[in-house]
């Protein structure tokens, strides 16, 4: 009878010790690091918006232009090399839209230049970006991809 | 006079349910006993049942993804890297955080695609449009378990660290984000071509896309 109720007993102690094993996990897996400071006030992000699917990851100037001050002003462009620091490398972004190379229309991986070309030369983070294709295909483009949005 | 009635009445009650109390009492570890083999036999069952309906294999019998599986396949975590090991569709898009909630998101999700799979349409679903969601069917808890120290891991870049600690930052907050809102083809490498194969978002691939597709179907189900 004893033993019985041993065993019982070891059963639940150790339900406990792994409800609270569980508990001490969770409690430490918050906490992060504070760095440069801009006051991002809604007339600058009017004046600097930025993309939408940036937005929606709550990136502040900061994430983009680290190192360069706390000066909205006098913050610089990133150039390929600080897109690229998420965004893998030309070749990944190439890949990602491959499937327009049935007609050699990749954007990405242009019959043209290949995955060498700048990203601002279409993308542009806080002016309305621009598709560069259109400027000798004009009428073909839209039936090549969608617009350039992002 | 009623109440001396009554009180007797309760006096027999009371001698009654002690019996009852006295016969059960020693029995209560031998119920004990019984009743944590009866759980633990269920418990067992019901984990065949789910491992066994967690497989790519099992889910795809239903579930009408042909270019979500082929993206699958080609990608490190579906076994298309050096070891070839694979992660489970379970591991990312169901919920982690307690059995219920699996159990329950696994039948409710079921019982839909049952529903379109039988029922036909499947034709009309928008993927790219639902790709807008993602971070509602990747289930974060899947990827941290086994990318366990995502934010404190000194061998990812830089830039990799540093936003997986906003990531951090964000949680629970009215702004989190999901694993899969930076990872977007994690998983599936290549879907946003797959899905362009299938279904082309423009006329002038179809020619192309008709092709591409015969090959990927043939690689999956065989000729």
């Amino acid at each position: 009878m004893k033993r019985i109720f041993a065993f019982i007993g070891v059963f639940f102690l150790s339900l406990v010790f792994l409800w609270a094993n569980d508990k001490v996990a969770n409690s430490d897996a918050n906490n992060s690091e504070v760095a440069q400071v801009i006051n991002e006030t809604p007339e600058l992000k009017n004046k600097y918006p930025i993309k939408p699917h940036h937005q929606q990851l709550s990136l502040n100037c900061i994430h983009c232009h680290k190192g360069q001050g706390d000066n909205p002003e006098q913050l610089e462009a990133i150039g390929d090399e600080g897109c690229l620091s998420c965004h893998g490398s030309k070749k990944k972004i190439a890949a990602r839209t491959g499937y327009m190379d049935l007609f050699h229309t990749n954007p990405h991986n242009s019959y043209h230049d290949g995955p060498t070309l700048s990203c601002d030369e279409c993308h542009k983070e806080h002016q309305p970006s621009q598709n560069r294709c259109v400027e000798c295909h004009e009428k073909e483009v839209p039936n090549w991809m969608k617009k350039v949005t992002l | 006079m009623s109440r001396k009635r009554g009180s007797k009445l309760d006096e027999k009650g009371n001698t009654m349910i002690q019996a009852l109390f006295s016969s059960i009492k020693k029995k209560i570890p031998l119920l004990l006993l019984v009743g944590i083999v009866i759980g633990l036999i269920i418990s067992y069952a019901s984990y065949e049942a789910i491992t066994r309906t967690a497989t790519p294999d099992f889910c795809v019998v239903c579930h009408e993804m042909a270019p979500m599986r082929a993206s699958y396949d080609q990608d490190i975590h579906g076994g298309a890297g050096k070891t070839g090991i694979r992660v489970n569709c379970v591991e990312c898009h169901l919920p982690h955080n307690n059995l219920f909630n699996y159990v329950f998101t696994k039948a409710k999700n079921g019982v839909s695609e049952v529903g379109l799979h039988f029922f036909g349409t499947v034709g009309t679903i928008d993927w790219q449009k639902n790709r807008e969601k993602r971070a509602e069917f990747v289930y974060d808890e899947g990827c941290i378990k086994c990318h366990t120290n995502y934010a404190m891991n000194e061998k990812l870049k830089p830039k990799a660290l540093e936003m997986h600690k906003h990531y951090n930052a964000l949680l629970n907050t009215d702004k989190q984000i999901g694993c899969a809102s930076c990872h977007a083809e994690i998983g599936h490498k290549g879907l946003n071509n797959m899905l362009n194969f299938y279904k082309p978002e423009h006329k002038l691939y179809e020619q192309g896309s008709a092709r591409e597709k015969q090959k990927i179907d043939e690689k999956l189900y065989g000729k």
